[in-house]
């Protein structure tokens, strides 16, 4: 019997592993400081439309950490402290911050000792759990308003705003971008001195888009290349070229953020590159066309 | 001796007159808009390095008055920026200040009451006046200065 009763743990222990396993990262949805900025916004909005005399309106994640906080001219100072902490609360417990208040009123006075661990616990009215989906994706908390009670008026206006959002504000992606159609007089006219596709503006990567487009043309020989965070998909057009990648480059000058250039390298694995080729170059690796046969054209993806 | 009696008399009275003069003075203050414009212009400098900061923006007595963390900024530099953000608006000059000070030896300068000797908070000033600071943090420290004094340079534009 005992040996049975073993056995059954143990099969357990394998299925529930094995369970475990298959599920041991999940997808989730985050806040992002454009979604975050909405919720003030519309936070705000309310606050001029209602004539409040003030606010500091926070918005923090789904673990309490500020993402965005503006305060109102004319608030008092310590509003700000304050708009965080019943923002961390309410995140933290995916509870509006009323319900501490309340708690300890009614007599749970002990409650007040949840401060201990927690840090900037503050059980008063005017946090809200930001909601997408059913899912707690961060909280809104206000402070400085005419009363606590138009502190959580406010802020439940700020979290209702988060319904009529789109998804994409509350993904940790970024905003769909339209459909991109560049025509092939325009591709034809950019691979005819090289040139930029798609990218080429003051928000290329880190906001819009994780990717660049190059039409890229050499006429002969480049410098050794290190991306930091772009990694390049390369689709040879026409020409050839050798591609020397990898290696230890030497010299090397830093041109921009996060990008390298060397004149030399030693080392490296060398590629002749004929038309109908592809190369993926993964960011950080060093890689130079070293002789070209131009007209040397090959379209580029850049992801980051 | 009447002399010397209206002199007094007189010297009390321009003393009198020159405290009563002195009870308020007018200052100039941040506005929440004011900070809006600063961050964004840090925002839009940041966004352009790929780079993701926190970028907080405090008034003249180190209270904050705007935040913004940029997606997939580490968390621990809400607090940093704030910190450097009161540090730069308190003591009236850039947080490198103290972090070059402990670098050079006056460790001391570590025990200043609200003070991080952390580079990346700059003052905001407005006709020679510190009005508040911008604070940043999340990549390197000179790269956080360098968002920071973009930041703070559309501060030059404002006057009221």
């Amino acid at each position: 019997m005992r040996y049975l009763v073993r056995m059954l743990a143990g099969i357990t222990m394998v299925l529930s592993a094995s369970s475990s396993s298959a599920e041991s990262v999940s997808d989730k949805r985050g806040l992002t400081l454009e979604g975050a900025k909405k919720v003030i916004a519309a936070t705000v909005a309310e606050a001029t439309r209602v004539n409040a005399p003030g606010g500091s309106i926070a918005v923090v994640d789904e673990g309490g950490n500020l993402l965005a906080l503006e305060r109102l001219d004319q608030t008092f100072a310590a509003s700000a402290n304050i708009a965080i902490g019943k923002a961390r609360t309410s995140a933290l417990f995916k509870k509006p911050t009323k319900t501490f208040e309340d708690a300890i009123k009614n007599g749970r006075t002990s409650m007040v000792t949840l401060g201990g661990d927690l840090q900037n616990f503050t059980p008063l009215q005017g946090g809200i759990p930001l909601e997408w989906e059913g899912k707690v994706v961060g909280a809104i908390g206000v402070s400085g308003a005419a009363s606590a009670q138009q502190d959580e008026e406010l802020a439940i206006v700020g979290a209702k705003s988060l319904d009529s959002m789109e998804m994409v504000w509350v993904t940790n992606g970024h905003a769909p971008l339209p459909v991109t159609y560049i025509e092939s007089q325009k591709v034809a006219a950019s691979f005819a001195k090289g040139g930029v596709l798609v990218g080429d503006d003051e928000n290329m990567m880190h906001a819009s888009r994780n990717y660049m487009v190059h039409a890229s043309h050499r006429e002969k020989a480049g410098a050794v290349e290190i991306h930091e965070f772009d990694t390049d998909i390369v689709y040879v057009l026409k020409g050839s070229a050798t591609l020397i990648t990898g290696g230890t480059p030497v010299g090397t000058k830093t041109i921009a953020p996060h990008e390298f250039r060397a004149p030399n390298v030693n080392g490296g694995e060398t590629r002749k590159l004929v038309p109908g080729d592809v190369v993926i170059i993964p960011n950080g690796v060093p890689h130079w066309f070293k002789e070209v046969d131009a007209p040397f054209d090959y379209y580029v993806v850049k992801v980051r | 001796m009447t002399t010397h009696f209206v002199m007094t008399l007189a010297l009390g009275l321009a003393m009198l007159a020159a405290t009563v003069q002195a009870q308020l003075v007018e200052k100039k203050a941040l506005t929440l808009e004011g900070a809006k414009q600063i961050a964004a212009t840090a925002e839009a400098k940041a966004k352009a390095e790929g780079a993701r900061v926190v970028i907080a923006v405090v008034d003249e007595g180190g209270s904050l008055l705007l935040l913004q963390r940029l997606d997939d900024t580490q968390v621990a530099s809400v607090n940093v920026g704030i910190d450097k953000a009161r540090t730069a608006a308190i003591f009236r000059r850039p947080s490198k200040v103290f972090e070059d000070q402990v670098r050079n030896g006056r460790v001391a300068a570590l025990a200043l009451h609200g003070a991080v000797p952390l580079q990346g908070g700059v003052p905001i000033v407005v006709e020679g006046k510190v009005l508040g600071a911008i604070g940043v943090s999340g990549e390197t420290p000179s790269q956080d200065e360098d968002i920071a004094m973009a930041g703070a340079a559309v501060a030059a534009s404002f006057t009221k």
